[in-house]
């Protein structure tokens, strides 16, 4: 019965909010209105920036994207604090298999071209699709092929967490540095350069690259962290 | 000007980041850092609400764009009031806990005093902010320092308890972006002052629905019923100052988030109405089920959360009386349940169980802390002379003024459900035998100090109300303004 119950309740709430947005109308006049116009002529006129999705994340809303930041680097804080005493001495890992010979001699060929992939991502964060975010990202996934492929690799901690460290406090020293030059936090106060350059946008490339070393720093900590768990069989 | 509200976030967010350098340097600076930035923002936010009061609102945009193009902060006499409460009691519970952590090891102390300065962070900026989605931003910051902090211990109890609230806490996150999803769709805008001027404007639909987001993700957190089911297990769980904190600091935050909405971006007067049904039949709920509770953090939790079902009456009834009751309540209840966290968890400490029975005649030994959390139960149930009877006879006449005598009645009886529970406490407290099997634990010197410092203050605002209500009044005025809100906000040119 009380399955029942929640089953009716939840099928209401999916057929109301499919009902809502599937008349929500992507298109219609009235989302010509709001702040969009606004972004992509400034992107373009001001900021001298060429990926206005970058231009929005790190600059008009770059305080939301510290706050993502943020959450990462809570979230990394969190999974360790929790599995903090399961931490188990270097190379017990919970991936029982050796990885056969094909793998380990591919991946130390393929593991300096998945870091210069990702450190190209999130360079040309403003000028390419991309940005710290996701360049972060592949440079963690260039540890865990190492990690998967090799028995006694290991990263240290330490490290991860000076770069870690590094990274956010160059976030938030370039806020800073705005508020102290330009009146507010995460202000541009850097020549804009010009459109397409790599040296463009001001602070943005400086925060990209910021936020790409976070976020590699961090993935590559969980990943350790998560694949050294004891307990897992 | 001492300073500008950015600095509530972005000083603890540079500290966050610098912890683990200076951990590497001299262990005990990442227990001294969080407390000298809580410090420095307990001084920057008396400053600000003082000229604030004086000289109106600060609005601050960032990164240089003026609303509705970029981010602002609006530290108006309102959320100034409730984010001096907040940093106050993050400072509390930093001294409670300065020495209450000392036994354990160098990274769950690092972890512990991060997560708690950003859990103080978070609530902050979701009061300040003036944008929606940076609100979300937030939200998720106090969140998962939440969800840490629950699983301190990391028994398996613990990690239950987290893991519920991990799970809540992720629907409540998933709700609030499909609302703010459909409100962007609308209008096309994220900041909330833009948000108020054009919502007439969105189809009723569209309003209603992402209202319903908005409450039902943010009455997650806020602890209301029947939404607040991670919540028992959460504060029984965490360690005892961190329930102070979520008493204190969290669900404050919450229900800032909720009232905003209702009272500043909505025009849905229904929702009003709302508040006082779902608020009612939290705080009947909540006392009830306290009543039954064996353990002693249980039960506060379920008093916590029944208060906080008071507040939403409160601000259901619309009325300036109605808001400055509300607000008039939330401070007591911030400053009065800490206490009774904080007294309680070293009433409980030993035992095994943490039971209400593991209590009995611990006077003798723990002189201090049990006047003290007797003080707390007295004031929280409304007994004269204490704080707590100020603001339960502000929402009763707030009641009667605005001719709402059923509720009125209501809240007296379960007032009275309230007494018996708390009195049970400080009876078994004073007049039982103590148990041969639990051995008290002496609080520490820091420990003291924090739970006098709250009970002198539930003392000075029992024989002095005044020193308060002048600032109560000012920041209930300014919630109810919705017009200066906006001008404020939009009034701003780059």
């Amino acid at each position: 019965m009380k399955k029942v119950i929640v089953f009716l309740l939840l099928a209401t709430l999916g057929v109301y909010l499919a009902i809502t947005f599937f008349n929500i109308g992507f298109g219609d006049p009235h989302f010509v209105n709001g702040v969009k116009d606004f972004y992509l002529k400034e992107t373009v006129e001001n900021l001298h920036v060429s990926n206005t999705v970058t231009s929005i994340v790190v600059n008009f809303r770059g305080f939301d994207t510290l706050g993502e930041v943020t959450v990462l680097f809570l979230a990394v804080t969190a999974l360790g604090s929790i599995l903090y005493k399961k931490r188990h001495e270097v190379g017990a890992r919970s991936v029982l298999f050796s990885s056969s010979s094909v793998v380990t001699a591919g991946s130390k060929l393929l593991f300096p071209a998945v870091i210069l992939l990702g450190v190209y991502v999130f360079i040309h964060g403003h000028l390419s699709p991309g940005g710290g975010f996701q360049g972060g990202v592949i440079i963690a996934t260039g540890f865990l092929l190492m990690l998967l492929a090799y028995e006694n690799y290991s990263v240290s901690h330490t490290w991860l967490s000076i770069v870690e460290s590094l990274a956010g406090i160059t976030f938030a020293g370039v806020g800073l540095l705005g508020f102290m030059n330009g009146g507010t936090f995460l202000q541009n106060f850097l020549p804009t350069g010009v459109l397409n350059n790599l040296f463009s946008g001001g602070v943005i490339p400086i925060i990209y690259i910021a936020v790409g070393f976070k976020v590699a720093a961090e993935l590559t900590g969980v990943i350790y962290t998560v694949l050294h768990e004891k307990g897992v069989k | 000007m001492v300073g500008t509200p950015v600095l509530f976030v972005a000083i603890p967010l540079l500290a966050a980041f610098l912890i683990p350098l200076l951990g590497m340097i001299w262990k005990e600076l990442v227990r001294i850092v969080p407390g000298l930035v809580l410090i420095y923002l307990m001084v920057l936010s008396v400053n600000l609400l003082n000229h604030v009061l004086v000289n109106g609102p600060i609005v601050e945009v960032i990164a240089g764009w003026a609303p509705p193009f970029g981010i602002n902060l609006v530290f108006s006499a309102f959320s100034g009031f409730l984010v001096t409460l907040m940093v106050f009691l993050g400072l509390i519970v930093w001294i409670y806990s300065y020495r209450f952590k000392r036994n354990v090891g160098f990274e769950p102390a690092k972890k512990y005093f991060l997560l708690l300065m950003m859990l103080v962070t978070g609530a902050v900026g979701i009061v300040l902010t003036g944008d929606i989605f940076n609100m979300f931003v937030f939200i998720e910051i106090t969140g998962i320092s939440g969800y840490a902090l629950t699983a301190f211990y990391t028994g398996r109890d613990s990690a239950e308890a987290s893991f519920k609230y991990l799970m809540l806490g992720s629907i409540a996150s998933t709700l609030l972006l499909l609302a703010i999803m459909i409100l962007y769709s609308q209008l096309g805008t994220l900041n909330m002052a833009e948000i108020a001027t054009k919502i007439h404007t969105v189809k009723p639909a569209y309003k209603v629905i992402s209202l319903i987001l908005f409450i039902t993700a943010l009455g997650i957190e806020a602890e209301i019923f029947p939404l607040n089911g991670w919540a028992p297990d959460a504060y029984a769980e965490a360690p005892g100052p961190v329930g102070a904190a979520f008493a204190g600091i969290v669900v404050k935050a919450s229900v800032y988030a909720i009232i905003r909405y209702i009272y500043t971006i909505f025009d849905i007067s229904g929702a009003y109405d709302f508040l006082i049904i779902i608020g009612m039949v939290t705080l009947i709920i909540a006392e009830f089920a306290a009543i039954r509770q064996e353990k002693l953090k249980r039960m506060l939790a379920y008093s916590s959360i029944g208060q906080m079902g008071l507040v939403l009456v409160a601000f259901g009834f619309g009325t300036k009386e109605g808001v400055f009751a509300a607000l008039f309540l939330m401070l007591n209840h911030a400053i009065i349940k800490s206490l009774l966290f904080l007294s309680g968890s070293y009433l409980v400490y030993n035992s095994k169980d943490k039971t209400i029975a593991e209590v009995n005649g611990m006077h003798k030994f723990l002189p201090i802390t049990s006047f003290l959390f007797a003080l707390g139960a007295f004031a929280i149930v409304g007994l004269p002379p204490f704080a707590g009877f100020w603001s339960k006879l502000s929402v009763l006449t707030a009641a009667a003024d605005s001719h709402m005598l059923f509720v009125m009645s209501l809240i007296l009886m379960v007032s009275v459900v309230e007494l018996v529970y708390y009195l049970r406490v400080v009876n078994r407290i004073y007049f039982f035998k103590k148990e041969e099997s639990v051995e008290a634990k002496k609080p520490t010197f820091n420990a003291l100090i924090a739970m006098l410092v709250l009970g002198a203050l539930i003392l000075v605002i029992g024989f002095y109300p005044d020193v308060i209500t002048g600032v109560i009044h000012k920041a209930s005025a300014d919630l109810m303004d919705k017009t200066k809100y906006i001008n404020d906000v939009l009034s701003i040119k780059q």
